[in-house]
């Protein structure tokens, strides 16, 4: 483990970022990239194990370590290509939906959200509209559960806050209250 | 239009949607005795009395409808939820009906699907095809459920009769607009209003075609809650008056935020678009506010754009004038320099967040200042704000209703909390609460024992004396409402130890749990728990007294503060709107609104929330702290936090609540505080108890935003005008 983070720490060069970024862009060619893994792993062997270094061998070693890494390492953000400004300095908030208070329907509420603190708007002195510089204002992501919404932050690098869902405890409901005789629920204008 | 579901959920949350364990607070033993009933072939377990709607809910299968709603009385009388019942010959209205054991409903048999479709048509036909000026549109059950539930071709061929209904519109005051041609007789509106807001205004008259829902003679439907008939209305019948053809909902942006012109937190969205607050819905939240907004929280969001400071401004030969900020904050710098300790003062107003509040605090200690008061004073005798327990709400506002007798001293909290106040009135309604009050004979929308307006009956009632305390001392869960006000009076710290003394002997008599806690203090300014709990204990008279050489007006725009007291006094205002404390500054700093920053709040119960930001601020205005630490720097006393992460570390450094948001923080060390208030000298004074707000025209203005707000100033017409006419 200490090996698997130093290794990403210390070399952080271009290879290292190149592999990552391209193997997050495309999964597509995933089989691709790992056949090349196969190849480069081989390489060595067939040729040079006499030829290259006992460093540079170390070194390959490492590399692929890290490539292997980056499949169950979960920091996406520094490599995703987003602006590490919009990494670092975001603060997203992962809630429940509230339900319209205007409506009564509450089968579209049933989920995790998350989405990002407000930054500054403008209105475009061109057109009036509204403008913003800020990439994420109009993402929002459902999730189904609490903690998915908490791993793709995790993953993504971002920090988060959980704003505590509302809890629904329905009280009963009777017609025949409406005409107790001796109840305050009793129903005086119709 | 019908809006499906992101994520349909099935796992994760219970039942496809967050709820308790348990539909109903029943004893153990009408637990193990559940019915079980199939609702769509789904097996269900669920108390007896259960309606088939609620049993339906509890599987997820949510059944249309138009008059239920789940925080009012049962009606019955919209027919939408009609639903098959297997081995029964007609369909049952599933909103009314309880279930039976072994019951098989079918939502979505053909049975139920023809009667939700003759009930649709029945109720199109009677309705105006209006949807494209009705402001209702595209947030309407009706369209919403037509599309999902009626027909798919009409039967209304008769264009040319000119029978179809129409109903002449009702004037019931500036907020609501009604048109009532398209209301669809669901009761809602006139259910809420005798039930939550406890006025019988709305009723029905005529039959049949003729029904009318109305007030019958011509009365403004006034009520501090009215607003919330808009959001229940499922048709565009009441709509919102001042949002009129403003905006539709599905171009606006929406923010959740926390209210803050009163101390009870309401959880609120901010619905803007092209950086204007349009309107503000209510957002549910069962501890706080359930479903309900109260009508300076939802309609004075005008007061935002209206008497802002948008520029710095500094007094140049008695006149303030506009400068830039770098100006405005070099003049302050050079004003507060070399300043003698001591001689550097703060006073914080009503609706100052907590960051603002602590990085005043930081400025003035750094600046050699100690004197940082409120508007609103808190008696220093006894454990004063020492210990939290002496100004919280502390039994929190959900519990309210459990009460079973309740005692408010000087207190309105129909105009002060109106949440609290529905609370009150639930408990009234449905827990057989008994209240007494001590104070102006007001009306609380619920009868009430009047005990009298002398502050010497909170001591007749401890000593068995007065012939309430029987009551207060036979009940299972007492509570004791003290309003915060009273604390101002010359025996205010009397008073509240009075008050201690009776929920002591209260609390030691009942037996009721733990947690059960008497003494309630409730609040009226949003700000005023944080500031009690970051340390601001001093007073305006205080500030006076001292006579500082810099003195900062962080919102406040209290009457009480004048420029007489002040003569030599350099007076630095930072806040948002200008009112009475901008029109006696040197300096003036624009600051931002509530819905323009990500802000925290403390509640009278001692819950921190935050604000999110909706909008920008306008022009130059800024949020609050970052004035102040921009101050700081040009001062030469650096404040240690550059951001809004950094702030909130400080404020968890000085209060670890503060940042704990949504939870409440509850108070403790109440033996103590009662100890220490026992040494407070003095005695009760015969003054009678007043509070401020005593009339609904009292309510509507009460804080800068709400004072520059002109709906707020019609709803105060409109009570003057009803209060003139006779009926």
């Amino acid at each position: 483990m200490a090996l698997r983070v130093s290794s990403l720490f210390n070399q952080s060069n271009n290879f290292t970022r190149f592999r990552l970024t391209r193997f997050f862009a495309d999964s597509g060619k995933n089989i691709k990239d790992s056949d090349q893994v196969s190849t480069d792993a081989v390489l060595p062997k067939k040729l040079t194990v006499a030829l290259v270094p006992e460093e540079v061998h170390i070194a390959q070693k490492t590399r692929q370590e890290t490539l292997a890494v980056v499949r169950e390492n979960e920091d996406v953000g520094t490599c995703s290509g987003v602006p590490e400004e919009h990494i670092k300095t975001r603060t997203v908030r992962i809630y429940c939906p509230a339900k319209n208070a205007m409506q009564s329907g509450t089968n579209n509420i049933n989920y995790w959200q998350i989405d990002f603190d407000t930054r500054e708007r403008w209105e475009n002195p061109l057109i009036g509209w509204t403008s913003t510089g800020d990439p994420l204002s109009n993402l929002q992501v459902g999730f189904v559960s609490k903690e998915e919404a908490i791993a793709h932050c995790n993953k993504m690098g971002w920090k988060y806050y959980i704003q505590k869902p509302n809890v629904n405890n329905p009280k009963p409901r009777s017609y025949g209250i409406n005409f107790s005789w001796n109840k305050r629920t009793r129903v005086s204008t119709k | 239009m019908l809006r499906l579901p992101v994520i349909k959920l099935t796992a994760g949350l219970q039942n496809g949607r967050i709820s308790v364990a348990r539909l109903h607070t029943t004893s153990s033993k009408l637990q193990q005795e559940l019915v079980e009933v199939f609702i769509d072939d789904k097996p269900v377990q669920v108390p007896p009395g259960t309606t088939v709607l609620q049993a339906a809910a509890k599987v997820g299968v949510e059944i249309p409808r138009f008059c239920y709603h789940e925080r009012l009385a049962v009606a019955g009388n919209c027919r939408m939820c009609l639903v098959e019942i297997e081995k029964q010959i007609k369909p049952v209205a599933a909103c009314a009906m309880p279930v039976m054991k072994g019951w098989r409903v079918k939502t979505n048999s053909d049975l139920t699907r023809k009667a939700r479709e003759g009930v649709m048509e029945f109720l199109l036909v009677n309705h105006p095809l209006d949807c494209p000026i009705c402001d209702q549109g595209g947030e309407c059950d009706l369209q919403d459920q037509s599309m999902a539930f009626g027909s798919d071709r009409s039967r209304f061929v008769d264009i040319n009769y000119t029978g179809k209904r129409a109903v002449e519109d009702k004037d019931i005051g500036p907020l609501i607009k009604t048109i009532m041609t398209r209301c669809i007789h669901c009761t809602r509106c006139i259910r809420f209003a005798s039930e939550v807001a406890g006025i019988d205004d709305l009723g029905t008259t005529g039959r049949g075609n003729d029904m009318q829902v109305g007030t019958y003679v011509e009365k403004m439907f006034l009520s501090e809650l009215s607003g919330n008939i808009i959001d229940l209305c499922p048709v565009g019948a009441l709509t919102s008056k001042p949002y009129a053809f403003v905006a539709r909902p599905w171009e606006t942006r929406r923010t959740d935020s926390i209210d803050v012109l009163d101390a009870v937190g309401s959880n609120i969205v901010i619905s803007h678009r092209t950086n204007e607050v349009l309107r503000i819905l209510p957002r549910v939240n069962e501890e706080i506010n359930e479903e309900w907004l109260s009508d300076k929280a939802r309609f004075s969001c005008d007061g935002l754009k209206r008497q802002r400071l948008i520029t710095p401004m500094i007094k140049i030969n008695g006149n303030l004038e506009a400068v830039e900020w770098e100006d405005a904050l070099v003049a302050t710098a050079r004003a507060i320099q070399n300043i003698a300790p001591n001689k550097c003062a703060g006073i914080a107003g009503k609706l100052v967040d907590a960051e603002a509040l602590v990085a005043l605090k930081d400025l003035v200690n750094r600046l050699g200042g100690e004197i940082l008061a409120t508007e609103q004073s808190f008696p220093k005798e006894g454990a004063g704000i020492d210990l939290r327990s002496n100004y919280l709400l502390n039994n929190t506002i959900a519990a309210v209703e459990e009460a079973d007798v309740v005692l408010l001293i000087g207190t309105n909290p129909r105009y002060e909390a109106p949440l609290v106040n529905t609370r009150l009135r639930k408990g009234y309604i449905h827990g057989e609460q008994t209240i007494g009050l001590i104070g102006p004979n007001v009306d609380l929308t619920y009868d009430y024992e009047h005990l009298g307006q002398s502050a010497d009956i909170v001591t007749q009632l401890r000593n068995g004396t007065h012939p309430f305390s029987n009551t207060l001392k036979s009940a299972k869960k007492p509570l004791i409402i003290l309003g915060v006000d009273q604390l101002m009076r010359k025996d205010g710290a009397k008073i509240l130890s009075e008050t201690q003394l009776l929920a002591q002997t209260l609390g030691e008599n009942t037996k009721a749990p733990e947690e059960w806690k008497v003494l309630n203090i409730l609040h009226t300014r949003a700000s005023q728990v944080a500031a009690l709990d970051v340390g601001y204990s001093s007073t305006i008279e205080e500030v006076k007294e001292q006579q500082p050489k810099v003195l900062f007006l962080l919102g406040a725009d209290d009457a009480n503060i004048k420029r007489e007291d002040f003569p030599n006094t350099c007076i630095i205002y930072i806040g948002s709107h200008g009112d009475e404390g901008a029109s006696i500054a040197d300096v003036i700093l624009p600051g931002a609104a509530y819905t323009e920053k990500v802000a925290t709040y403390v509640n009278t119960e001692g819950r921190s929330q935050q604000t999110c930001a909706a909008i920008t601020p306008p022009g130059m205005a800024r949020p609050d702290w970052k004035i102040i630490r921009a101050l700081s720097e040009i001062c030469g006393v650096r404040l240690p936090y550059d951001n809004l992460a950094e702030v909130r570390s400080r404020l968890e450094e000085i209060a670890p609540h503060l940042v704990r948001y949504g939870a409440v923080e509850s108070a403790n060390y109440f033996a103590q505080a009662l100890e220490l208030s026992k040494q407070v000298p003095g005695s009760l004074s015969s003054d009678p108890l007043e509070v401020k707000q005593e009339t609904l025209d009292q309510f509507f203005m009460t804080d800068a935003i709400s004072r520059a707000s002109q709906t707020m100033a019609k709803c105060v017409q409109a009570v003057i005008k009803q209060r003139e006419s006779n009926l």
